[in-house]
This record gives structure tokens, C-alpha cells and sequence, in this order.
């Protein structure tokens, strides 16, 4: 009985299973860098893929038209000797024009299949993607893509770089109180790529854009650390160490208030003419002030929350006035900012404190 | 007197082994019977005149012979003592015949260092196919007025020794009990290996998982009777059967306590790793490159690509070839006699290293992963458990071919699920307190 009924079950397993179509990884086409553009109503899709050759990575360039995302992998799949496999893209590149048009359907459609990881990063072309994918090739890189490295946080990787998921960028499709912003790359003279700044998406279309210094301060308040970037004053550079944010929410008379302590503990690397620690802090201070009160007023003109600052007032605020937010409500959030800087090290010599 | 002596040739007439040989003491007319394979005749001869030759009277020689040994009244009780290696002294005048303990041949192997299991700074000496000796042995392990020895005589037509030891105050009562309702049970029941021995004890005999911890060495079997286990000695099975047999056995050495506490934790740790890489590394290597290479990282992804180009078989058949041809190297290196074994470890590395991976019938990857399973599969304790490592690792593989990771995950859940459904006399073989379970359940 027992044998009868454990021949049943394996007979279940190995008949229901379809693992004849597994498909080895040797088999499989694994692109890593996706590129988007519109052509007409019609999009035009590069895939890197890199190709083992005999003894480093090389890489090759498809491109394909269609409709759709999927009827282009398809088109591609026909043609190809293996079948694609998207789950490994890492980075989407789209046009800067498709980005301004909106990446609504683009980014559904990538949530809905399941084919492209939710965790892929994306990112916004600002020259020609016909360009930029034939220079790819050129620069060779272990994991078979240099736009990889470029964005990967053990890396190349640097806080004023945006690093925005394509999950999330759907979550602000969706969210009332959250706007996501993200990279912004053209092609550079002497690098492959030339950073910037990053395009502010709202609802899925960008609405605006912030220099890659700003991004710095983005990144800091949605929790990167920003270790590492050097910051260049009147009398000395400093090398950021690290950063905390503490923030304090009130809702009152139907406004919202935002108390927000951002330090910054940072290293002294380069002096001009001497100066204290004490103008270096107030010098600092003034800088990264002027940018975060710069960036909120830009980011309040383009209305797009990009530093979910309405995520705090979500329970205070009801569902049916929430929508209004980016409208009404954060326009009118009045920002209570304190910078403080921190001076940890001084490297290995001192300075006089006043 | 003749009708008995006639009897006795008619039984042994056709083993040429058995004499009769007539002999004459002070004047005494007997007759010396046994089997010369068993019996050193010309010592046990020397040994039985000295005894006898001093001045002693007839009446005198007559009662020490009778002192000395058992009477022997009928054919069955004489002809068994024969076989059991007794040399039987039949005395014509009074008709009755008495067996004697002769000087045997020396027919078991010396106590010796053990052969199975290797011994890293503690005790050496191993059990031998005596159970008296290992008996012994394991007294000299344990000096304790609390070890108890119960013997037993199985089978009816073959007798086989079967010696049970435990601690008292140590051993869970109800365990003790259990076992021994079961060995009286079936006292007429024969057993010649061990799968007779689960049978008698009534536990499951289609299990892969042994029942007990097979060891030959004192020490193990010392300690494990001081935890309250129960250890069975099996004649001419020169090991130690520990009762009941816990998941514990396949990672925990009670030698490792003669390391520092630290080391001793390592080491232990070390081993499960191990087991758990033993286990899952060639189904996690056919789930990852066949169903879902996404799970890899993007350089590993690639360079395991490269690594299959041309290579013409799926990732399971790849993997189940090596495997074989590993299982076969197992086997044949265990076959193949001391003088000769090197060979196929030679054959075997030229194979695996290189040919295989030369000739693109697999991929170099596979080769890093084979080794690893192999390697890990070896520091099981235990020849039998490493064995079932061995067999269970074939169910992941299959999983893992058809549903990838989450395969994996499955076939360590049946595992599991198989390990919690295996009980002996009642304690789980996944039990972590073996003296809260015997009291409760024994």
C-alpha cells in the first residue's frame, strides 16, 4: 500500500512538474543593462548581454522595436539561439523624452510580468541611447557591463548618485506623499559615463531635475549614507564620515509642521590660510543649509515630495484629503531645518578651535 | 555404555574433525572426545595427566573428574557441548561422560587498535569478535559496580551470544525493560547480522536511518551507557550496538571532551556544517544553474556560464554522473585490498580532476562542488550514517532538478519529516534529552 502509494506520488511529482523546460544557465541569455527608448508609439529596447569569450567578458548589443516591452524579448528570443532570460538585468536606462512622457506603463508592465527583477535600478539617459550602447561595448568589465559598476554600492558607486529600484519608483506612482528622484547620466568625454544629477519623477513622468549635489542631500535624507563625499568651502575641503537624521512632526490648524536635525560628522582634509574649526562648522553649516532650503523649494515648485516628508503626516492627515497633498498641504509645510556639523578628525594635525 | 559411545560416532561420523581417542589414566580406562579444530589436543592431553598422575586412587581421580566438569547425560546436551569446544572425558567403568574446559586454539585476534574508526589522542583499544573480551574491555572502560551485564543465548539450532549492558541508575528502567521483554521474547529466534537483531528488537526494518550507534570503540560506548544508553554485544561482531540511536550521534564524538570546550564546539559546529553541505550542495548546484540562475549573482551567473559552454548533458544528468562515478570510487577503495587501493584513488583523481572537465562532459564548477559534498560527507561519524547522508542527498538532487531552490528546501523538509517519524522503543531518534524522554516513554 505504502510502496503503491509512493509510486503515485513520484509519478505526480515527475508528470506535473514540467522541469523539461528548465533551461540551463548555459542556455539562457542573460542580459544586464536594459535601454528604453519611444519611437513614435513604439518602443526601442537595447539589451547588453555579456558573452563569455574565451578568456575575458565580451558583450553584445541587441536592439529590437515593438509595441511592447514583452513583444520586443520575444521578437529578440526568435532570433536568438538561446531564450532570454531578464531576471538578471540590474540597470534600465531610459531616454530622457520617454522619461518626460511618462514611464507609468512601463514600470506596470515590468511590476505586472515579473520578467525584470523589482529590484533593478533605473536610470535616466540624457544623450542618445543609440550612442551610449554602441560606446558600451568598448569597456570591458568583469560582470560583463560597466553600467553596472558604476551603480553597484561596493563599487563605483557615490552618494550623490541617486539609487532609486524600479519597485520603488512604482510605489510613488502610487503614493500620495512620495516622489522618488533618479539618476541623471550622459555620455562623458574621457569616462563612459558623466554623472548629472537626477531627474525628479512624479507620478511616473519627470517633472524636474536636482544637480548631483543636491542628490547628496537627498540620499542623506532617505537614509544612504552619504560617506565619503568631499565637500569643498571657502577655506578647506572636508571628507563626509557620516550622517543622522532625527525628524519631529506636528500637524496643526491644518498644516503641517517638520522639525528636522540632520548631523553630519565629518574630516577635515585640506585648509586654506588657517582658519578655526569653528568657521569651518559655521561655513559648512551655511552651505549644506542654503542647499536643503534650495532643494525644498524647488522640490515644492515642481510639487513632487521627493523626501517623503508627507509619509509623516499620513496618520494625521484622512485618506480623502491626502490625495491633495503635493497640492495643497506641502506646499504649505513650513520646515524647521538645523544642520550640525560635527567635526570628528582633523587628520593628523590639529587645528586652533577659534 | 557402547550403545552411547556408538551413538556419538553415528552423530559425528561424518566430521572429520571429531576424535575419539581411548587413553588410560592410573588405570582408568576413558575414552577423549571433541573436535581437533577447537581443541589444542596435545596441551589439553599434558594439562588432564598432570592433573591426575600424583598419587591419586582411582575413587579419588574419579571425583576430581567429576568436580572439574558437567555431567553430560543424553546426545543432544553432549553433541552440543562439543560443538561449543569442550573436551568431552567418557569414563568406560561407570558410563558416563564429563565435559572439561581444554586449552583451546587460539582462534580470536588479539585486543588491537581500532580498524574503523580513527582515534585523534584518546583510548585506542578497540571491541574484538570475543564477547568476553569486550566485555572486558569496556569494564576496564567503565570500572562500576552500577554496569550491568545480562547474556543471552539466541537461536535454536545456531547459538549465537548476546550480551546487553547498561548502567543502572543511568538507563531509563522502562528502556531496559522494553529491550529485554523483546530478547526473551524471541530467544529461539536466530541472528546472524545485525538486520536479525532489529527484527528481534521489533524495530522498523525498512528504515535507512540505523536504529543504534555502531561503534568499536570503548570509550563511545562507555560514555554513551553513562548518558543512559544501552549498549549490545553480538558474537563475532567485534562493535558495540548503542541503543537508542539520536540524530546527536552523527555530529557528537565523546572524544571530542578530551579537547578544550572551546575546540570541542568548533569541532561539533564544523560537522553539522558539513552534513548540512554533504547534503545539499549538488542539488543547490543543479538548482541554481539549471531552474534558477537568477538567484546568483550576476559574476558567479556568468562565469558558471562559461564554465558549461559545450558541455552537452543538463545540470542533473552532469550531476549524477560525477556522483556515481564518486560512489564508485567509495565503494571500489573499500573492495579493493590495502596493496592495491591506491590505484583507484589514482584512477579516480585523474578522472575527476581533470579528464572528466578536459574532455567537456562536465563543467570545472561541478568538479569545485563534487569535491566539497565529498569531502564534508566524510567527517560524518559513522560509516552507516555517513552512508544515509550519502542516499538522502539523491532525494535533493531529484527535487532540485524539478522545482530549483525551493526544491532544496523540500527535500530537507522530508528529510526532517523522516528523522521525527523514527522512533526506537519509543524515544525519537530528533530526542535532545534522552533521560526525560526514557522516563516518559522508555
Amino acid at each position: 500500500m505504502i510502496i503503491r502509494k509512493g509510486s503515485f506520488i513520484c509519478c505526480l511529482l515527475i508528470l506535473l512538474s514540467g522541469c523539461w523546460d528548465n533551461k540551463d544557465i548555459n542556455h539562457r541569455l542573460m542580459p544586464v543593462v536594459l535601454g528604453i527608448t519611444g519611437e513614435g508609439d513604439q518602443y526601442k529596447a537595447y539589451l547588453q548581454v555579456p558573452r563569455p569569450e574565451s578568456d575575458e567578458m565580451g558583450s553584445q548589443v541587441i536592439i529590437e522595436e515593438g509595441h511592447t516591452i514583452n513583444q520586443i524579448v520575444n521578437k529578440i528570443s526568435v532570433n536568438m539561439e538561446s531564450s532570454i532570460d531578464l531576471l538578471h538585468i540590474k540597470v534600465i536606462i531610459v531616454d530622457k523624452e520617454l522619461a518626460e512622457k511618462g514611464l507609468s506603463d512601463l514600470i506596470t508592465g515590468f511590476m505586472r510580468s515579473r520578467d525584470i527583477s523589482s529590484k533593478a535600478l533605473i536610470a535616466v539617459s540624457e544623450s542618445n541611447l543609440d550612442d551610449l550602447f554602441s560606446k558600451i561595448s568598448h569597456y570591458k568589465a568583469p560582470e560583463g557591463s560597466i553600467l553596472l559598476d558604476y551603480f553597484e554600492k561596493n563599487a563605483g558607486w557615490e552618494p550623490q548618485i541617486a539609487l532609486t529600484r524600479i519597485w520603488q519608483v512604482y510605489r510613488s506612482i502610487h503614493s500620495y506623499t512620495r516622489d522618488v528622484a533618479i539618476p541623471l547620466v550622459g555620455m562623458g568625454d574621457t569616462t563612459f559615463l558623466n554623472h548629472t544629477g537626477s531627474a525628479v519623477i512624479k507620478n511616473g513622468k519627470m517633472v524636474g531635475r536636482i544637480s548631483s549635489d543636491e542628490t547628496l542631500l537627498y540620499n542623506a535624507f532617505s537614509g544612504h549614507s552619504t560617506n565619503g563625499k568631499i565637500e569643498v568651502l571657502d577655506d578647506a575641503s572636508v571628507m563626509i564620515l557620516g550622517n543622522q537624521l532625527m525628524t519631529k512632526n506636528k500637524f496643526e490648524n491644518d498644516k503641517p509642521y517638520l522639525t528636522t536635525n540632520i548631523s553630519f560628522k565629518v574630516m577635515i582634509l585640506e585648509t586654506k590660510n588657517n582658519p578655526s574649526a569653528e568657521k569651518i562648522k559655521k561655513e559648512l553649516d551655511k552651505l549644506l543649509m542654503g542647499r536643503l532650503e534650495g532643494l525644498l523649494e524647488k522640490s515644492q515648485k515642481n510639487k513632487a515630495d521627493i523626501f517623503g516628508m508627507g509619509q509623516y503626516f499620513r496618520k494625521e492627515i484622512p485618506r480623502d484629503k491626502l490625495k491633495n497633498w503635493r497640492s495643497n498641504y506641502y506646499l504649505a509645510l513650513k520646515l524647521d531645518l538645523n544642520v550640525e556639523v560635527d567635526i570628528q578628525n582633523a587628520g593628523n594635525l590639529k587645528i586652533p578651535s577659534k | 555404555m557402547n550403545s552411547l559411545l556408538s551413538e556419538i560416532k553415528a552423530t559425528f561420523k561424518d566430521n572429520d574433525d571429531f576424535f575419539l581417542m581411548p587413553q588410560n589414566i592410573q588405570g582408568i580406562d576413558i575414552v577423549l572426545m571433541g573436535l581437533t579444530s577447537l581443541i589444542d589436543l596435545p596441551k589439553s592431553i599434558e594439562a588432564l595427566e598432570d592433573k591426575f598422575e600424583r598419587n591419586s586412587t582411582k575413587k579419588e581421580i574419579l571425583m576430581r573428574l567429576n568436580n572439574n566438569g558437567e555431567k553430560k547425560k543424553n546426545i543432544a546436551e553432549i553433541s552440543s557441548s562439543v560443538i561449543e569446544g569442550n573436551l568431552l572425558v567418557l569414563v568406560k567403568s561407570k558410563a558416563n561422560v564429563v565435559a572439561l574446559k581444554p586449552i583451546g586454539k587460539s582462534l580470536s585476534r588479539a585486543v588491537e587498535s581500532s580498524e574503523n574508526e580513527q582515534v585523534l589522542q584518546g583510548p585506542l583499544v578497540a571491541f574484538t569478535e570475543e564477547v568476553d573480551i569486550s566485555i572486558g574491555i569496556l569494564r576496564k572502560q567503565l570500572p562500576t559496580a552500577n554496569l550491568l551485564v545480562k547474556n543471552y543465548t539466541m537461536g535454536r539450532d545456531i547459538n549465537r551470544k548476546l550480551s546487553l549492558l547498561y548502567c543502572e541508575g543511568k538507563a531509563s528502567p522502562k528502556l531496559i525493560r522494553a529491550i529485554m521483554d523483546k530478547l526473551d521474547m524471541s530467544q529461539d529466534k536466530e541472528i546472524n547480522n545485525i538486520q536479525d537483531l532489529i527484527k528481534v528488537l521489533g524495530l522498523r526494518s525498512r528504515s535507512v536511518v540505523a536504529p543504534f550507534k555502531i561503534t568499536e570503540l570503548p570509550e563511545e560506548a562507555a560514555q554513551s551507557l553513562l548518558k543512559g544508553k544501552v549498549a549490545l554485544f553480538l558474537d563475532n561482531f567485534p562493535f558495540a550496538l548503542v541503543l537508542p540511536g539520536v540524530i546527536w550521534d552523527l555530529f557528537i564524538l565523546e572524544n571530542d571532551r578530551n579537547f578544550t570546550y572551546p575546540l570541542m564546539l568548533a569541532i561539533r559546529l564544523l560537522r553539522m556544517v558539513a552534513i548540512i553541505v554533504s547534503l545539499i550542495v549538488p542539488g543547490l548546484y543543479v538548482a541554481l544553474v539549471a531552474v534558477n540562475p537568477e538567484v546568483l549573482q550576476i559574476e558567479l551567473a556568468l562565469s558558471i556560464a562559461q564554465s558549461r559552454e559545450g558541455v552537452p548533458y543538463p545540470a542533473f544528468v552532469e550531476m549524477l554522473f560525477m556522483l556515481i562515478i564518486m560512489e564508485f570510487i567509495i565503494e571500489g577503495s573499500i573492495r579493493l585490498p590495502k596493496s592495491i587501493g591506491p590505484t583507484i584513488t589514482m584512477v579516480g583523481g585523474i578522472i575527476i580532476g581533470q579528464a572528466v572537465v578536459e574532455a567537456k562532459l562536465v563543467s570545472n564548477i561541478l568538479i569545485i562542488f563534487l569535491a566539497a559534498a565529498t569531502i564534508a560527507n566524510s567527517t560524518v561519524i559513522g560509516f552507516q550514517n555517513a552512508a544515509f547522508i550519502r542516499l538522502f542527498k539523491y532525494i535533493i538532487l531529484i527535487l532540485a532538478a524539478i522545482y530549483g531552490v525551493l526544491g532544496v528546501l523540500a527535500g530537507i523538509f522530508l528529510i526532517g519529516a523522516h528523522l521525527a517519524s523514527i522512533q526506537v522503543f519509543g524515544i525519537s531518534y530528533l530526542s535532545n534529552n534522552l533521560k526525560k524522554e526514557g522516563e516518559k516513554n522508555g
